[in-house]
């Protein structure tokens, strides 16, 4: 059981015939200040056995695939999808809706849904909890996308280094196939014929790149392809291809029990004045790991502050410490200092303060963390995870680790902090993939906002204005 | 990835035969999910791993790549892409241990140090010379609110110390 927050207090209500419960309410913080928590994606998490069909169905399991099937037609699917203006919680944050309306209706090819279950962006568990704690939910989620779209094969794929997500949604997939939720015209519908699998990786970061994972799953090394042709033409096998997080097909089956309009109207709303803001709509799972004292997973609405979630839910720093810096969505994204967390967790806003919301699961360095370290450390992450096509990413990604460890050993001077920069305008933006941008943009964040940490480990370069002690400190 | 063989083999290997009895009818279910042939390589390579001992050996890798139709050079290239695979002997018990940001935060160079003084090896990847263990280190678990993390012949350990990790090893035979 890996899941941390199985035995969790609290304990949903069931659910009853769809229709039948009111939709959520929007968050409003409290009289104490406290942004809630909410339970819209998570309600079964504390569910007992609510990875079971049989516990699944009291919640409600497949009653909004029943609904659609009965009163919705496909398109009518995909405008819903469309009017939540749900945005991909895989990272780049693309429209869902829009995506799904990619997929050609013409062609006679089979049509691909593949589940994006890789989940390799360090610091990012939380769909690991969505497969370990509700199945069934993402493969309601699944088979409204390929209503919607008219596809005929699901694959998830899930990293080999998840075994209970593997088995959990094995087993739901035997459970629904025999319930027939899956297999020849699905719940007695004409024509909507579904299978689904799991392909399980076997440990390549690169792999959760959609495209890297298209090749993955063909059985070859995961290497990302040249766009286009964009998968929605010629993913899978040649043919056309979905391809989305697990958290956002999650989302899907209650925005077809409340309406695209009510999921829309949770969270940040998009911007008029700018054409870019698309908003940030409806709930998302959140997390914190790294130096706080309770690290973990909350679903919220769009809106809390990155320090709200860090010092409210995740307990704040650990005794004695302060918090340093953080990566607000996993390790790809540009860090934030202690004073920049008054951020409102959300696609623009993280934008905008130069960051960006990434997985939305941040990781916290505290004051005991030696910046040099930590870029050596982030850097031979990247180093190890290029797949190797581009010699920006494979040769620049071991030489941003070189120089930092000679930093580290006390051998750099200034002139390697130029270097970098040098080879960060190199590197980003000359790829196949984002593999290379993502590690540019936490090393040169670090590098620009820490700038005297490194300089202080270099031979006749410390820094007077430096409070003795607090670089170098913890020899981790 | 894993380093450039420091040899190259006397001979062609072998092929094993694959699948073995007690795998045919999980292969071949594998196989018809689908497509192509191709597509099966790493769920087979999964099964032939955990079957034929915790690692690939080049006649498993021919046997495997003529069940699949493809060439030997290809299940090769897999092996050394995926971190999981083995192309040499693993040792009884494969300890991996997270090595990135959060773990690292949490005190994963120290388990790294314990889990390599434990095997008696000074580096990662190589078998103990007892053939008892193989220590890896892997990149984010996934497990990072309850880091650091362990995983021992593939089953996870959250908030391990460096004793809870001793601890783990002793009891592996
Ligand atoms: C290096 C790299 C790694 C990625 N890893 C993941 C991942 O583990 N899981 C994921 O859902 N998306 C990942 N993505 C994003 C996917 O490419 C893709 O945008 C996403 O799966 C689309 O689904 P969505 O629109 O539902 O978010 C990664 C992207 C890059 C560049
Ligand atoms: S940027 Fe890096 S990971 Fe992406 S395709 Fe190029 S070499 Fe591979
Ligand atoms: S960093 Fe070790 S499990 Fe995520």
């Amino acid at each position: 059981m890996t899941a941390k927050k199985k035995a969790s207090k609290k304990k949903a209500a069931a659910k009853g015939p769809a229709g039948s419960t009111p939709a959520p309410a929007r968050a409003q913080r409290g009289a104490d200040g406290v942004y809630p928590e909410t339970q819209i994606l998570s309600r079964n998490f504390g569910v007992e056995d609510s990875w079971t069909l049989a516990v699944a169905r009291e919640q409600g399991a497949y009653t909004m695939l029943e609904k659609a099937l009965a009163t919705m037609t496909p398109a009518q699917v995909v405008e819903e999808v469309k009017t939540s203006r749900l945005r991909g919680r895989g990272g780049a944050g693309f429209p869902t809706g829009v995506k799904w309306g990619f997929i050609p209706q013409d062609s006679k090819k089979t049509k691909y849904l593949v589940l994006n279950a890789d989940e390799s962006e360090p610091g990012t568990f939380k769909d690991r909890y969505l497969m370990e704690l509700d199945p069934h939910l993402v493969l309601e989620g699944c088979l409204l996308c390929a209503y919607a779209t008219g596809l005929d094969v699901i694959y998830i794929y899930i990293r080999g280094e998840y075994p209970l997500s593997i088995t959990r949604m094995e087993g739901a997939i035997e459970e629904a196939r025999q319930a027939g939720y899956l297999g020849k015209n699905i719940l007695g519908k004409q024509g909507f014929t579904v299978e689904a699998h799991v392909h399980p990786g076997a440990g390549a970061y690169i792999c959760g790149e959609e495209t890297g994972m298209l090749e993955s799953l063909e059985g070859k090394r995961g290497h990302p392809r040249i766009k286009p042709p964009f998968p929605a033409v010629e993913g899978a096998f040649g043919c056309p291809t979905v391809i989305n997080n697990v958290e956002t097909l999650a989302h899907v089956p209650c925005i077809i029990e409340f309406g695209g309009a009510w999921f829309a109207g949770l969270g940040i709303q998009p911007d008029p004045a700018n054409p870019r803001a698309l908003g940030s709509s409806g709930t998302k799972l959140m997390g914190v790991s790294g130096d706080v004292k309770n690290p973990g997973v909350w679903e919220f609405e769009f809106g809390i502050t990155l320090r709200e979630l860090i010092y409210d839910y995740a307990g704040g720093p650990l005794d004695g410490r302060k918090v340093k810096a953080v990566i607000p969505g996993g390790l790809s994204m540009p860090v934030l200092t202690a004073g920049e967390l008054d951020v409102p967790m959300g696609y623009d806003a993280l934008q905008k303060v130069g960051s960006g919301l990434g997985t939305a699961t941040a990781i916290v360095m505290d004051d005991a963390c030696d910046m040099v370290e930590a870029c050596e450390n982030i850097a031979h992450f990247f180093a190890d995870e290029s797949c190797g096509q581009c010699t920006p990413c494979r040769e620049g990604c071991h030489w941003m680790e070189k120089i930092f460890a000679r930093i580290k050993a006390g051998e750099g001077t200034p002139k390697d902090l130029d270097l970098l920069e040098h080879l960060f305008v190199n590197i980003e933006g000359r790829t196949i993939c984002a593999l290379a941008d993502a590690a540019v943009w936490p090393l040169r964040s670090i590098l620009r906002k820490f700038r005297h940490e490194f300089l202080a480990q270099m031979p006749g370069q410390s820094d007077p204005a430096l409070p003795a002690g607090s670089a170098a400190v913890g020899a981790r | 990835m894993s380093a450039f063989e420091a040899s190259a083999p006397a001979a062609p290997p072998v092929p094993a035969s694959f699948p073995p009895k007690e795998l045919r009818q999980a292969c071949d279910e594998i196989v018809a999910r689908y497509p192509t042939r191709m597509a099966a390589c790493l769920p087979v390579l999964h099964l032939a791993q955990k079957h034929f001992g915790g690692w690939i050996s080049p006649e498993v890798e021919a046997g495997v790549a003529a069940y699949l139709e493809v060439s030997d050079s290809h299940i090769r290239g897999l092996l050394t892409f995926y971190a999981m695979f083995n192309t040499r002997p693993s040792g009884r018990h494969e300890v991996w241990v997270c090595r990135t940001l959060t773990c690292w935060l949490r005190g994963a160079a120290g388990l790294r140090r314990t889990a390599l003084a434990k095997a008696g090896v000074d580096r990662c990847g190589v078998e103990s010379p007892d053939g008892r263990f193989l220590v890896k280190d892997m990149e984010c678990l996934g497990l990072c609110e309850v880091a650091p993390a362990v995983f021992i012949d593939g089953a996870p350990h959250t908030e391990v110390t460096t004793e809870s990790l001793e601890q783990l090893m002793d009891a592996c035979e």
